[in-house]
């Protein structure tokens, strides 16, 4: 635990390894981890965990880094683990709609290889280096939500690297099977707890011919929560439906980038080329005019979108609510901006989840926090994704555990005996 | 482990929800057997049928205090013995909690008890314009809580997914007693999913006592064609060409000629005489599928169908569903037995793995016929016997066995919706090491550390003493004497 740096770095099984000393830009939440460790394969993934184990060595993954500021503030760092070297795309059965890959590799890689088959994996979370490897462990992705789910919903095979150092698989290369556990759930939103994601099997979708976006914008919270209401009854099939709204402690203002109203509204169509027309005019229809874009100009649409989304000076928190609650959401969102700082909801609108981005004085954003976790009649898993310091050193980044905290802690202690994965940052 | 129950615990078992909640008459308790595997039995010390989930949990509570295992049953419809009794263990019955607690159409969900009826949701949901995805064949009986220990599918997984992807929520009690309530879908998905792991894990986990499940609004337009082929890889390549061409299809069934024969002799779909058939069914917006279907339509054509019948109503759709769901119950027009199994390839090896499947009929002598969601490579083999042929139904679990291996040989799965359950967990080192099993019943007994719930299911575990695998042979009670078989 306490080995000295140099003793460490004259350890067997880092001879020949990609091994340097952490440096303040390896920092998670101002925490230098001691090591940082590259290895080349799966193989030596494994090794390097059951040596970790064995000498009580805490470590943290590292993908694309693009989300190493979520969870808790780390004790202590001694091993952080970069996945970026193993990155390969080890199958595509284009004919099968399955392709599997290593974790380190970025979407961005995968998805350029997949698209030689027009096909795609429709995960899209902010940050152009985020590994596949990342948006499994946080389970996390963007817009394309709506349509496809989380990336626990695509993935149909799992390779683990456990903390005591083997190498094992759960699920399988077929898009249909139901042998043995489901080990690819349990570690999806586990945030590398319970062990390392070495590499991932996925169910595919083919790209969508044609891609269309309506853009409307709202001066009023009610107008755009029904507008939202109409096309979650209706039967159009939306591949995103994202709802902004901003509000300052002098008012409702446009959202960041915009002008114009507080309240926007995009509404995606990716299907076959009629059919993404004809429904954004049917969209239009139901919900008021607004800007159709495709085309370039709507690919760098999303593209600023999503940058913004990832970029933030505060607290970035997540939350979720039933969807029919958005007014309420809406109303709560304009309560809290009004206090003082200034807020942003970038809603997944359509399935009542999303970010609030919330920037302004410490001690206000702690309170925002706790106030947000107070109105349990409107939001549901108030999580802090993002936080300064100072704010994580006050308010639970996770929140009150809930009553399967003993379930996944009992987990926890079979899969990671000693403690070592994730430095205490949670979620287990 | 005792054969009986000891008085006290059965005392304590009746005072929980009263004597007429307990099942012990051998006569009756022979309906808890087996489930819809019936080749594989076990009598039960007794069943218990709870009404609420303060009753199941003081059940398991008693039970885990006792050392006493206990399997948790919906309505006995799974087809790999996941119900199987352990020989004197109990059985909690959930027949009785069959109540749809809330139907929340603005939020898009259901509040249901584990034995409410899987198309029981869709009826009920139906006149909003929302139905509930899942369909496994046995829809009509079925239950919630089955499917959910199953991660049951159906027709349309290929688009929508299994249970596990509409499942938001569940209550369960697991094996120590606790009631606990699991909720991973609304969050942004932070923390390992629990309601993923429980779901699918056979039963072994915990007893669920109500799920939370997604409904979906009806697709403006739905289109169905069915297509035959004098040549079972023609349908393959039809299917292939279809995903090829970026369509993903609600649907894509495929019969053999034996397959379509039952059909016909069972309910009279008015399926042709081919080799095989093809269901393909399109369903979205309307101007997507009036897009699409026309394109499907000629990828049946190129490949060479025989004829293609397109329905034009609700009702002619239907009655081509009812030929393909009625497939397994109508193998008993051809046959006086038979065997289902339920394996996966990668859909690109259909052709191959059935080319092995026709040598192995000719080779075992036993007729095989083939039902398979063609669209996600899970095949339904439907191996014909005659119990009263000495010999026979052990053959067909051989041939059974057999059809696994080239699965897994071909890069597939050993299950691709019926479960391990008894029946195949011996095949389970097939498809994965000692590590990978090993990491799972960690897992497994980090919940369930004395190995009471649904124990000797899913993991290739030593036989626990008079567990009775492979075809019916006698029970050890009746081979003492001490019982008959009714």
């Amino acid at each position: 635990m306490t080995a000295s740096l140099d003793t460490l770095l004259q350890a067997p099984i880092l001879a020949g390894a990609r091994v340097r000393a952490g440096t303040d830009a390896d920092r998670i939440d101002g925490v230098r981890p001691r090591l940082v460790v590259e290895p080349r394969t799966a193989e030596e993934t494994a090794a390097l965990l059951a040596w970790a184990s064995r000498e009580r060595l805490t470590v943290v993954f590292r993908g694309g880094g693009t989300k190493l500021g979520w969870g808790r503030v780390p004790t202590a760092v001694d091993l952080l683990v970069s996945l970026r070297g193993l990155n390969r795309v080890l199958a595509h059965e284009h004919a099968d709609l399955t392709a599997t890959v290593e974790a380190g590799a970025t979407l961005e890689e995968f998805n350029a290889s997949l698209g030689r088959h027009r096909q795609w994996l429709p995960v899209d979370p902010a940050g152009d280096e985020a590994t596949v490897g990342g948006a499994v462990a946080t389970n996390d992705t963007g817009p394309l939500r709506h349509r496809y789910g989380t990336p626990r919903d695509l993935l149909i095979g799992v390779r683990l690297a456990t903390a005591d150092g083997r190498l094992v698989k759960a699920g399988g290369s077929v898009v249909k099977n139901v042998a043995g556990y489901d080990l690819g759930r349990l570690v999806s939103g586990s945030f590398g707890s319970l062990a390392a994601l070495v590499g991932a099997t996925f169910k595919l979708l083919p790209m969508p011919a044609s891609s269309h976006t309506l853009s409307v914008t709202f001066h009023d919270k009610d107008r755009a929560a029904a507008a939202v209401t109409r096309l979650n009854d209706s039967q159009l099939e939306p591949t995103a439906m994202e709802l902004q709204a901003r509000r300052t402690a002098t008012g409702a203002v446009a959202p960041a980038g915009r002008e114009g109203p507080p309240y926007v509204l995009l509404v995606r169509f990716a299907t076959s080329p009629a059919a993404a027309a004809a429904q954004v005019e049917q969209a239009r229809a139901l919900v008021g005019d607004g800007e159709a874009i495709t085309g370039d100009g709507e690919a760098a649409l999303w593209r600023r979108y999503q940058r913004r989304a990832s970029a933030s000076a505060g607290t970035v928190i997540r939350m979720s609510w039933l969807p029919a609650a958005l007014a309420q959401v809406l109303a709560l969102v304009e309560e809290v901006g009004r206090t003082e700082g200034s807020v942003e909801l970038v809603a997944r609108a359509g399935i009542g989840t999303g970010l609030l981005r919330i920037d302004g004085g410490v001690d206000w954003q702690i309170a925002t926090v706790e106030r947000l976790r107070a109105r349990t009649e409107t939001v549901a898993h108030v999580t802090i994704q993002d936080a300064p310091p100072e704010v994580k050193a006050k308010v639970d980044v996770w929140g009150s555990p809930g009553a399967e905290e003993s379930v996944a802690s009992a987990i926890k202690r079979a899969l990671d005996p000693v403690g070592i994965l994730n430095a205490g940052r949670g979620p287990v | 482990m005792p054969a009986t129950l000891d008085a006290r615990i059965v005392r304590e078992l009746e005072r929980i929800s009263g004597g007429g909640s307990i099942v012990r008459e051998r006569l009756e308790l022979l309906t808890y057997e087996c489930d819809a595997l019936p080749h594989m039995r076990a009598e039960p010390a007794l069943v218990v049928l709870p009404s609420s989930a303060a009753e199941i949990q003081a059940i398991v509570r008693i039970c885990s205090r006792e050392g006493v295992p206990f399997v948790a049953r919906g309505h006995g419809t799974g087809l790999s013995g996941g119900a199987l009794p352990v020989p004197g263990g109990v059985v909690i019955g959930l027949s009785r909690l069959n109540r749809v607690l809330d139907i929340d159409v603005p939020n898009r969900r259901v509040t249901v008890e584990p034995g409410v009826t899987n198309l029981e949701i869709t009826r009920r949901v139906a006149p909003y314009g929302y139905y509930y995805a899942p369909d496994p064949s046995s829809q009509q009986v079925c239950s919630i809580g089955g499917n959910v220990a199953e991660n049951s599918g159906g027709a349309h997984c290929l688009k929508y997914g299994f249970t596990t992807h509409h499942v938001l929520a569940l209550d369960a009690v697991m094996p120590d007693g606790e009631l606990v309530h699991l909720d991973s879908a609304m969050a942004g998905g932070t923390g390992p999913d629990l309601v993923g792991l429980i779901v699918g894990s056979e039963g072994t986990l915990a007893v669920v006592t109500r799920a939370v499940v997604r409904i979906l609004r009806r697709p403006e337009s739905v289109r169905t064609l069915l297509a035959a082929f004098d040549s079972i890889s023609g349908a393959g390549a039809a299917v292939s060409d279809i995903i090829a061409a970026g369509i993903v299809p609600g649907a894509v069934e495929m019969m053999d000629a034996l397959a379509i024969e039952a059909a016909e002799a069972a309910v009279h779909p008015g399926f042709p005489a081919a080799d095989a058939v093809l269901i393909v069914e399109l369903d979205g917006p309307e101007p997507e599928v009036a897009e699409l279907f026309p394109l499907a339509e000629q990828i049946c054509r190129r490949t060479g169908a025989t004829s293609i019948e397109v329905a034009t109503s609700d009702a002619h759709r239907a009655r081509i569903w009812t030929g393909r769901k009625a497939a397994f119950a109508a193998m008993g027009r051809v046959s006086p037995n038979y065997y289902v199994q339920d394996g996966v390839v990668p859909r690109t090896k259909l052709p191959e793995v059935l080319g092995r499947v026709r040598q192995l009929e000719a080779r075992c002598g036993l007729r095989i016929a083939n039902v398979f969601h063609a669209g996600d490579g899970n095949l339904h083999p439907l191996i014909c016997y005659d119990e009263k042929v000495p010999g026979q139904a052990d053959r067909a679990v051989e041939a059974a066995g057999e059809i696994l291996t080239y699965c897994v040989e071909a890069g597939g799965s050993i299950t691709g919706e019926h479960g391990v359950g008894m029946d195949k967990r011996e095949f389970m080192p097939k498809m994965f090491t000692d590590d990978d099993l090993d990491v799972m019943q960690r897992v497994r007994e980090a919940i369930d550390p004395k190995r009471l719930c649904n124990p000797g299911k899913v993991f290739p575990t030593p036989r626990l003493c008079g567990e009775v695998p492979g075809p019916y042979r006698e029970h050890p009670t009746e081979k003492a004497g001490l019982a008959e078989r009714f």
